[in-house]
């Protein structure tokens, strides 16, 4: 496959909003989340359940269900809007350049076929090529995805095979294509800690190997600050704070990221209390006005009920919050919220 | 704790450093999916038992009739009501009231009602998956339409819609009863299969698939059908029974297969007529038939165990 380089990057999240239109009300799952990923650089995503996560990239992938739809923004791979292409052109893009692995790899494996069955069909369904080279590549993938004698590992179905391996199988079927980005939800999550490390190992090296970029969402921010280039946080349908790693890990801006650091337990550290952020995630049917966060925030303060823009706070660092980039509360008065709220729009509508 | 380094494969049965027990090779044989099902098939001894019984009446069935051709309508008053005899190897049940050979009559019978049995549940199959899976996987208005009409069909008493559309389109024709026990039987197997879709539409292998690029007719065909075969096997295997059961009762009402062509139905009708005279005449088509369903029911039982893909063999 030809990769074109150029100056877009692979893929341009712009203002993608998708909606659920339940029973009960609109439910805003992802609500202008804007993003990009560069050649071959992982992205880390996280957030809470129902952030909006899994949903943005199952946008990417055009595989929101009923009753929900991808309701405005676009999705750029290498330029062409994937929002805008027919059925056929999607399928053609899913698996071949953009693959996706999921959070349970006991289930995502279909139980009445082998593992080299699969991985042949995710082959054949994008090269025009014989059932026997098929499964030749079928083998070949399992065997770099680390899987012992991977002949034999072909002939075999999932339930013979151990979560860890199943989700080497699940990796072997996504890359056997070498997609150019690669979305893997929750990849370890169902994987007790062993096995988790020995997946993100994996995944390091194929990323290194096939210069691929990754769309990597968790909300473990251990695999995070193991894997990710630039992260992206997410709360309630929104981007709430994007960085590179480094910076997110060293001087978190938002409160609601801070307050995930705080959250992580540390070796050798002695405390009575594990720290907790307050409260729970707003009902997405009754969505706070003004910050979405502004409940469960220490900082909460008037001009909240305002809501904030995603403004840039430093080279590179975007923050959805009021305080100032250095973290002080802004210069308080309507005047100065009536400013803030004008600096917002205008962030609103400035190209990003 | 060390990586797999790409392209290296670790030494079979390694210690398992690094890797824990997970990645050690196991070296029992592997079994394909049809091993497997063979082998938990042939540890149900009823499903056994099943399977040597219908493969018998099968082969008679298919085997006899060629031979004697149309003997199985051939009468012979000289030969009226001779007693059954095992010295006769020629017509080792004897001959009814009108002379014709029971044993080859008996065997053409059963070969009807193989025959009725096994094509009307083909139809049921292929039309029942055909509607099920339409409506389990595209859901919505459509599904709803197509359950309607299942319940619509479901609620007419089915047997009497048999024998008003033999009644309407000519009784004696088997190809007639074939089409109205298909028509009547499809709904069980399309609301099996619609169950198992919308089960299958939301697990994580079609989420996947879809995510490797596969097509709607793909998913469909592909992953899903043979996911939702275990049941329609099941009620395949039993709906055979029943087929040959409901044939048997028309024919038995002179509805479905008349004289001189023979089934089970219209044996046990001229049966008995002459239950006084020979009782013994009623006893042949009826344990044929016993056996038939008795066989189709115990393999019904056997595959269902067989085909799951998730039990694991019991030792």
């Amino acid at each position: 496959m030809t990769v074109h380089r150029s100056d877009r990057p692979l893929l341009e999240i712009q203002d993608l909003r998708t909606h659920f239109f339940t029973q009960d009300g609109t439910v805003k799952a992802v609500d202008g989340v804007s993003y990009e990923i560069g050649d071959g650089k992982t992205v880390g995503v996280v957030g809470e359940s129902g952030c909006g996560k899994s949903i943005t990239a199952l946008s990417v992938m055009r595989l929101i269900e009923q009753p929900g739809r991808i309701v405005g923004g676009s999705v750029l791979l290498r330029g062409r809007d994937l929002l805008r292409v027919d059925d056929a052109e999607m399928r053609d893009i899913r698996g071949n350049q953009i693959s996706m692995i999921f959070q349970e790899p006991m289930t995502s494996l279909n139980p009445v076929y082998t593992c080299g069955d699969q991985i042949s069909e995710a082959v054949s369904l994008h090269e025009a090529v014989g059932r026997r080279q098929a499964w030749e590549r079928a083998v070949e993938m399992l065997q770099l995805v680390g899987i012992p004698d991977p002949a034999r590992r072909a002939k075999q179905y999932p339930h013979e095979l151990s979560g860890g391996m199943r989700q080497r199988v699940m990796i072997a079927m996504a890359l056997s294509t070498n997609p150019e980005l690669l979305i893997a939800d929750e990849p370890t999550t169902a994987l007790d800690v062993t096995i988790q490390a020995q997946i993100l190992e994996l995944m390091k090296s194929l990323r290194e190997r096939n210069r691929m970029a990754i769309m990597l969402i968790t909300h473990d921010l251990g695999v995070i600050a193991e894997m990710a280039d630039d992260v992206v946080v997410m709360y309630a349908g929104q981007v709430v704070e994007q960085s590179d790693a480094d910076t997110v890990f060293a001087k978190p801006h938002h409160p609601y990221t801070t307050g995930l650091l705080a959250s992580i337990p540390r070796l050798g550290e002695k405390r009575q209390r594990l720290e907790v952020i307050q409260g729970v995630v707003p009902n997405p049917l009754n969505l706070p006005k003004g910050c979405l966060f502004k409940r469960r925030c220490p900082h909460a303060m008037p001009v909240c009920d305002t809501p904030p823009p995603l403004q840039e706070i430093a080279r590179g660092h975007l923050s959805r919050c009021w305080l100032t980039p250095a973290g002080e509360p802004p210069a308080v008065g309507p005047e100065a919220t009536g400013e803030l709220a004008e600096a917002a729009a205008s962030a609103l509508q400035a190209p990003a | 704790m060390e990586s797999t380094q790409l392209g290296q494969i670790p030494a079979k049965a390694t210690t398992g450093a690094g890797q824990g027990a997970v990645d050690e090779v196991d070296l029992t044989p592997v079994r394909t999916y049809w091993q497997l099902a063979r082998q938990r098939f042939m540890q149900h001894s009823l499903a056994v038992v099943g399977l040597i019984v219908m493969a018998i009446l099968v082969t008679l069935a298919l085997v006899v009739p060629t031979i004697t051709g149309s003997l199985y309508a051939k009468t012979s008053l000289s030969l009226a009501n001779h007693p059954p005899s095992l010295l006769n190897p020629f017509a080792p049940l004897g001959y009814d009231s009108i002379g014709m050979n029971v044993f080859i009559r008996l065997v053409k019978a059963l070969q009807t009602s193989l025959f009725v049995g096994f094509s009307a549940v083909s139809i049921i199959v292929v039309v029942g998956i055909t509607v099920g899976a339409i409506a389990g996987y595209v859901g919505g208005a459509v599904d709803n339409l197509l359950m309607r009409l299942v319940d619509v069909v479901l609620s007419l008493p089915s047997f009497f819609l048999i024998v008003m559309m033999v009644a309407l389109f000519g009784t004696g024709n088997a190809i007639v009863v074939i089409v109205a026990i298909g028509i009547v039987g499809w709904t069980t197997a399309a609301r099996l299969v619609r169950a198992e879709f919308l089960s299958l539409r939301e697990t994580d292998f079609v989420q996947a698939a879809r995510a490797l690029g596969a097509g709607d007719r793909r998913i469909i065909v592909r992953h899903m059908l043979p996911a939702a075969m275990a049941p329609v096997v099941v009620a395949a295997t039993l709906g055979i029974a029943d087929s040959v059961v409901v044939e048997a009762t028309l024919s038995f009402l002179s509805f479905g297969i008349s004289p001189p062509e023979a089934s089970l139905g219209n044996m046990l009708t001229n049966a008995q007529e002459f239950f006084y005279r020979q009782p013994i005449l009623i006893l042949y088509p009826g344990l044929t038939l016993i056996l038939v369903v008795l066989a189709a029911s115990f393999m019904g039982d056997g595959l269902r165990d067989a085909l799951d893909p998730r039990q694991r063999v019991r030792k």
